[in-house]
């Protein structure tokens, strides 16, 4: 039976109306037929070439226009941006918010673009921050992460939190003696403030749609961390404890939330953490492929358990 | 031919919907609620991260099956030997995949999906190894075509019979390496993978119309955005050519191809877009709309080595204006007609499905992107006239 076959059956029976019946059968001959993904993804396409553009012109040609053009020009550019996004926005509010305009978005994320290129240039050509890298994305992070919250804008949102990634890899990098376990901890220290202020923002109810947002940043770079601390040959027991801890944690958060991504994370990541521990004890190759053709079949046999207690919720 | 009835996948189909509905407000929770009891499937489905994990660890499994069976059960088996073997659990692999359909009724499960794959891989590999590994006297060069012929042929079976559409893509790819053993030439090459696809094109053409508005047409769509993208990449010289990277920025030689037909694949790299465009508007086809944008983009970015011009660094930055006006100029045509529809198309958004796409792109693409478009130091470009400063009229440094 078509889906028009049972849209007629269900106006029949009187379960939709003459009106909805009309919307829904139109809407699925594609009448009117929306262009907005299309239209969306256009505009963000334009918006990346143009930026990634202004940042090649400008390191190619700064030496020949100079620096008073380019600033005048990159300068000129975030201006009219952010008049455009502080002159066009709605009031706060600490719920999602709609864009006032199907541009508004864009026009923001060209504007947090184009204070990167900026301020790429005064860096390396002025020297403003004297080489203080760090202090340039720390600054740049506190400045999306207002406007995100400002303007309601994952995209915003995820450039500040690449940001803050950033600031935390660069600082240890001018530690004299840094070295993977830094790296690591720095990691932790990255997911600690990051999931920590994702808490405390849903607890306090402002945009409490970005945390999903934060979650998933959270628990990629947390696994991702662990298990390259489980790698280390020696001294990794408490890396693979907290491994197992996060893994467990991901998994009961995506069953109770029906979030399967966590589950997915949990399942990947705390197999290969475990194996990557149990491989060690192995020896010999028909040994290790016995290893994964058992261990993979416990580990479908319980994902499978769970696709059918959780059928197709999603 | 397909393993699931067209009325549970009508079912499964009109399940979608009516979530879809319920969520833009089309639908009461309580009609929701009610209607949702008349589409329920037989059909055993997950969503699609528990179906991709379903899918990983089926593929450890079998392949750790297959490499233990050979390493444990054989000792220093000849190639002819392991390629019996790998045809022999190719048809293991089709038949436990037939099963767990028939028997488990999995749909787009992960599980059936990554045994039908694997079924593929063994065949390719296990005909490799079987009939041409160190077989005498030697077999001819264009006999190895059996190889992705048989891939291609897999594939399309695999996609008709379980409806994955990445088969259908691995049928095409497939299809790339087969003129390389016919013949050596680069244009004839070209020219055969074009002439696969477009019998390919030829026949979802003819078949698509009986699927309209059926839970098959978004299948027949797919394939023939792929089909079109096929033909186009293979038709650009510039983007098909195997040392890409290399060749990007100085672009492809013309001489490697005869001057006429470089000519004809410019000519028809400016055709394609268009051609493309019209055929998606005109169907309403959102991937093949896609796809033909996406022509119309490559078009503009490789029209430049294709005629040997000079590339500029603010070429991107004429693309990006280029782009966003044209997508600001529709949404504002759109948006003027009465009650922002004109021809039958909107710029508003109709589904719940467009706002999730969104939202995951925004956050996923949001962290990509400050990679791409930070600057790096100043490099000599080839229109770089005055070297780093030195000869006086560049500035302080050379480092930008």
């Amino acid at each position: 039976m078509t889906i028009f076959a049972r849209l007629e059956n269900w106006k029949e029976q009187g379960a939709i109306s003459q009106e909805q019946y009309a919307l829904l059968s139109s809407l699925s001959r594609g009448e009117p037929f929306s262009l907005f993904l299309e239209l969306n993804l256009l505009l963000y396409a334009g918006v990346l070439a143009f930026v990634a553009g202004l940042g090649w012109t400008v390191a190619t040609w700064s030496q020949q226009l100079g620096d008073v053009v380019v600033l005048t020009v990159v300068s000129a550019i975030l201006i009219a941006c952010f008049w455009y996004i502080f002159s066009h926005a709605l009031a706060w509010s600490p719920t999602e918010t709609p864009a006032p305009s199907p541009v508004f978005d864009y026009v923001l994320y060209l504007g947090s673009l184009v204070w990167c290129v900026e301020l790429a240039y005064m860096e390396n050509r002025l020297g403003v921050l004297s080489g203080q890298w760090d202090l340039y994305l720390l600054a740049t992070a506190v400045l999306f992460f207002f406007l995100a919250y400002r303007f309601d804008n994952r995209f915003v949102l995820s450039l500040a939190l690449s940001s803050l990634a950033g600031w935390f890899g660069l600082k240890i990098s001018h530690w004299s003696s840094h070295q993977d376990a830094m790296y690591r901890q720095c990691a932790l220290l990255y997911c600690l403030l990051v999931g920590g202020g994702a808490v405390l923002l849903q607890r306090r109810s402002l945009k409490p749609h970005f945390f999903n947002t934060y979650l998933n940043i959270v628990a990629n770079v947390l696994s991702w961390a662990l298990l390259f601390g489980v790698f280390e040959p020696e001294g990794y027991s408490l890396w693979f404890l907290a491994l197992l801890v996060a893994c467990g944690v991901s998994l009961a958060w995506g069953l109770k939330r029906r979030q399967f991504a966590f589950v997915a994370y949990a399942a990947v990541y705390g197999y290969i953490g475990v194996s990557s521990v149990l491989i060690r004890g192995i020896n010999g190759f028909t040994a290790v492929l016995t290893y994964f053709v058992i261990t993979a079949v416990v580990m479908l046999v319980a994902l499978v358990q769970i696709a059918r207690r959780f059928g197709r919720l999603a | 031919m397909r393993l699931y009835t067209a009325s549970s996948e009508e079912t499964l189909r009109a399940s979608k919907l009516l979530k879809d509905w319920a969520g833009e407000g089309y639908l009461t929770k309580e009609q929701y609620q009610h209607l949702k009891q008349e589409t329920i499937s037989e059909l055993r489905t997950t969503n699609i991260f528990l179906r991709l994990v379903l899918f990983l660890f089926t593929l450890i499994i079998v392949a750790g099956a297959a490499a233990l069976f050979l390493e444990g059960f054989l000792s220093r088996p000849s190639d002819q030997t392991s390629g019996i073997f790998l045809l022999i659990f190719a048809a293991v692999s089709y038949a436990a995949a037939e099963v767990a359909v028939s028997q488990a009724r999995l749909y787009r499960y992960g599980i059936e999906e990554a045994l039908a794959v694997c079924s593929v891989v063994f065949l390719c590999a296990g005909l490799m190894f079987a009939i041409f590994s160190g077989s005498y006297p030697p077999k001819p060069y264009q006999a190895h075509s059996v190889v992705p012929a048989a891939g291609v042929v897999f594939s399309l079976w695999i996609w008709r019979r379980f409806g994955p559409w990445y088969a259908f893509l691995a049928a095409m790819i497939f299809a790339v390496f087969i003129p390389g053993y016919w013949t050596s030439s680069p244009w004839a090459q070209h020219l055969i993978v074009v002439a696969f696809y477009t019998v390919g094109l030829i026949c979802v053409a003819v078949v698509r119309p009986r699927h309209r508005f059926d839970y098959l047409d978004d299948d027949y769509s797919l394939v023939e955005a792929f089909l079109w993208l096929g033909i186009y990449l293979a038709v650009n010289l510039q983007l098909s050519s195997l040392n890409v990277r290399a060749q990007w920025w100085v672009g492809t030689q013309a001489a490697e191809f005869p001057r006429p037909f470089y000519c004809t694949t410019w000519v028809l790299i400016w055709c394609l877009p268009p051609v493309i465009l019209v055929r998606g508007t005109r169907q309403k086809d959102r991937f093949v709309i896609a796809v033909g944008t996406i022509a119309a983009i490559l078009t503009f970015v490789s029209n430049k080595p294709y005629l040997g011009w000079q590339r500029h660094t603010w070429d991107p930055i004429l693309l990006g204006v280029l782009l966003t006006g044209v997508a600001l100029y529709i949404r504002r045509w759109l948006a003027r007609g009465p009650g922002g529809i004109r021809h039958g198309f909107t710029a508003a958004r109709l589904s719940g499905r467009d706002k999730r796409w969104m939202s995951i792109g925004s956050a996923g693409l949001g962290l990509v992107s400050p990679q791409s478009i930070t600057p790096s130091a100043q490099t000599k470009s080839p229109d770089f006239r005055f070297g780093g400063g030195a000869s006086g009229g560049g500035g302080a440094g050379g480092d930008y």
